[in-house]
């Protein structure tokens, strides 16, 4: 943190702002309502009795919950990260200053996952409460929230990628919430359907294979295999190729934008189609 | 410290800027002026290493622009014309960012924090929001955040624009130290007087090429822009007009409550002989002054291309 002056500025402001109590005392009541909610209810009233199927079950729903409201909460912190700064005209100064614009990009990124790993952190004495019912053991939550943490880095990353990319919100929100729909729904969505079709129709193969694909790469189901609710018959890890998969993406959109940002020597011999988007 | 050689940019069609030639001595406040769209910013901002250019190229204490970007940030300190502040930020934590930014140690951070706030005058507003102080003292600060890494270059885009009479004159008053600390100052304006007042050069800039460089006193002999004469003294008024209207420089004159004001077109001179023709008259003077030329002519006169370009 103190090899990077834009991480600190921006934890500063963050949570400098009235916004970062506020959420983190909603996020919270809202999940501890949520957690003594489906308690009661798997118990059916009987919470003095111990049931670990259905402790289990509480556990995975409530980690699923957590990882879908924290990722479509993503985008909206990082999504103006680097355009934010065009629209206010701060970027200029910053560009024109000796910060890499690695730097740059990793303090928008760590400071934007900052505030929803805390809503995580927080969240985290709930999960205490559902191992008083057994089911779920801490290596699993361990993984969980690892995997968790993972999840939301990523698509800070990405949105702050998109904001750097586009330097415009709008552009940059509508992207970050397409990745975030791709990642939730269609991956899970058409991986599911093409699974449904593969048991009932001869094109089996085809839709199963697909379905495979597009299941490794949907988190709610790679949690979901972390945690034992489903099994797989792939011989490497789901979440594995998951975090590879998407590691290459990130990889690639880290680079286009920073080139975007700031080109570097020799720029004329290598791209020229961004010839009149000066930043300033 | 700065040269720039047949330095380029062009946008589609449009040359905004054009083979600029220039070079800034060092230790010299060199003002760019020019009318909107003349490549004042996309100048500054190629200088600045935000902009790429085209073609040619332009050295900055040694470094290329292009090749050696982040050896040139490292000694230039740059105020865009329009910016902004971080919000939720002090003014003293705004100037520790960018002494972080540019790895100023600790210690000589808080020092240079406290001597540069005090410079510009704004001791009592270190622990204000930096979006809660007036637009005057936003470029003041601007200004202290440029010095903070000490850099031998300072590159300032419209430093005034924007700013009531008082602030006005305290950033004035700002522009005319920065030149006493021996910096390397390149800034631009549109308003003509006020780079005059402190600029050791100025260059006119036009559709994206130099077309005079000089300093302010050159620049008015070579343009030949009238002069403003003060003159009192007792006689009647026919006999002033008579005298005056007998000299062929004289473009016009005005009487005030206290004297004459007179439009001279001539040289010092034809001024001299002015001078006789008005003691010969029987006109009893008390004062014969020039007064500072509107330094506004000369740059409406410049950008009417009426007169001969001094390109270096």
């Amino acid at each position: 943190m103190a090899g990077n002056p834009l991480l600190l500025k921006e934890l500063r402001q963050r949570m400098r702002t009235r916004r970062a109590p506020w959420l983190v005392t909603a996020y919270l009541l809202a999940m501890a309502a949520l957690t003594f909610g489906l308690l009661y209810e798997s118990m059916q009233g009987q919470l003095l009795m111990l049931q670990p199927m259905r402790g289990e079950q509480v556990f995975v729903i409530l980690s699923m919950l957590q990882l879908t409201v924290v990722l479509f909460l993503t985008p909206a912190f990082a999504a103006g990260a680097v355009s934010g700064e065009r629209e206010r005209q701060t970027l200029p100064v910053l560009l024109t200053t000796p910060l890499r614009v690695v730097d740059l990009l990793v303090g928008k990124v760590l400071s934007c996952s900052a505030l929803l790993i805390l809503l995580m952190v927080v969240a985290m004495p709930l999960y205490s409460v559902v191992f008083l019912f057994g089911g779920a053991v801490p290596q699993e939550a361990l993984s969980m929230f690892v995997f968790q943490v993972f999840n939301v880095i990523w698509v800070a990353a990405v949105s702050v990628m998109w904001s750097a990319l586009t330097l415009r919100s709008g552009w940059s929100t509508v992207l970050s919430y397409a990745t975030v729909a791709w990642l939730l729904v269609i991956t899970g969505v058409v991986g599911m359907g093409l699974q449904w079709f593969g048991q009932h129709y001869p094109i089996d193969w085809f839709a199963e294979r697909w379905s495979d694909v597009l299941l490794h790469l949907n988190p709610l189901w790679v949690m979901a295999t972390l945690e034992n609710v489903v099994r797989t018959s792939s011989p490497v890890p789901p979440w594995l190729t998951y975090c590879a998969v998407y590691m290459v993406l990130l990889i690639v959109l880290s680079a286009a934008a920073a080139w975007r940002l700031r080109p570097g020597p020799g720029w004329r011999r290598r791209v020229r189609w961004a010839r009149h988007t000066d930043i300033g | 410290m700065i040269r720039t050689q047949n330095l380029s940019k062009r946008y589609g069609r449009v040359m905004a800027v054009d083979r600029l030639n220039l070079t800034v001595r060092t230790g010299t406040l060199f003002g760019l002026v020019g009318e909107n769209g003349a490549g004042k910013t996309t100048t500054l901002g190629m200088l600045a290493t935000l902009i790429r250019p085209s073609s040619g190229r332009a050295l900055i204490c040694g470094f290329d622009v292009t090749e050696q970007s982040r050896e040139v940030r490292r000694c230039i300190g740059y105020m865009p014309d329009r910016f902004g502040v971080f919000d939720d930020i002090t003014a003293e934590e705004y100037l520790q960012f960018y002494a972080d930014c540019y790895h100023v140690p600790r210690p000589v951070a808080r020092r240079r924090i406290d001597e540069w706030l005090a410079w510009v005058d704004l001791t009592e507003k270190r622990r204000a929001y930096v979006n809660a102080l007036s637009r005057g003292m936003q470029q003041r600060l601007e200004i202290a955040r440029c010095l903070m890494h000490d850099p031998a270059v300072l590159i300032l885009d419209e430093p005034a624009s924007g700013l009531d009479p008082r602030s006005r004159l305290e950033m004035r008053s700002v522009l005319q130290r920065l030149r006493d600390l021996g910096k390397t100052v390149l800034m631009s304006s549109h308003i003509l007087h006020e780079l005059a007042e402190v600029a050791d050069e100025i260059g006119i800039l036009r559709t994206g090429s130099i077309s005079m460089v000089a300093s302010v006193s050159v620049l008015r002999e070579q343009t030949g822009a009238h002069r403003r004469l003060w003159l009192v003294g007792e006689a009647s008024r026919d006999r002033w007009h008579q005298a005056l209207r007998s000299d062929p420089h004289v473009v016009d004159y005005t009487f005030e409550p206290d004297g004459i004001t007179v439009i001279y077109a001539g040289t010092l001179e034809q001024q001299a002989e002015l001078m006789e023709r008005l003691v010969k008259a029987q006109i009893r003077l008390y004062q014969f002054a020039e007064r500072p030329t509107d330094i506004e002519q000369v740059f409406l006169r410049l950008t009417e291309g009426q007169v001969q370009h001094h390109g270096r």
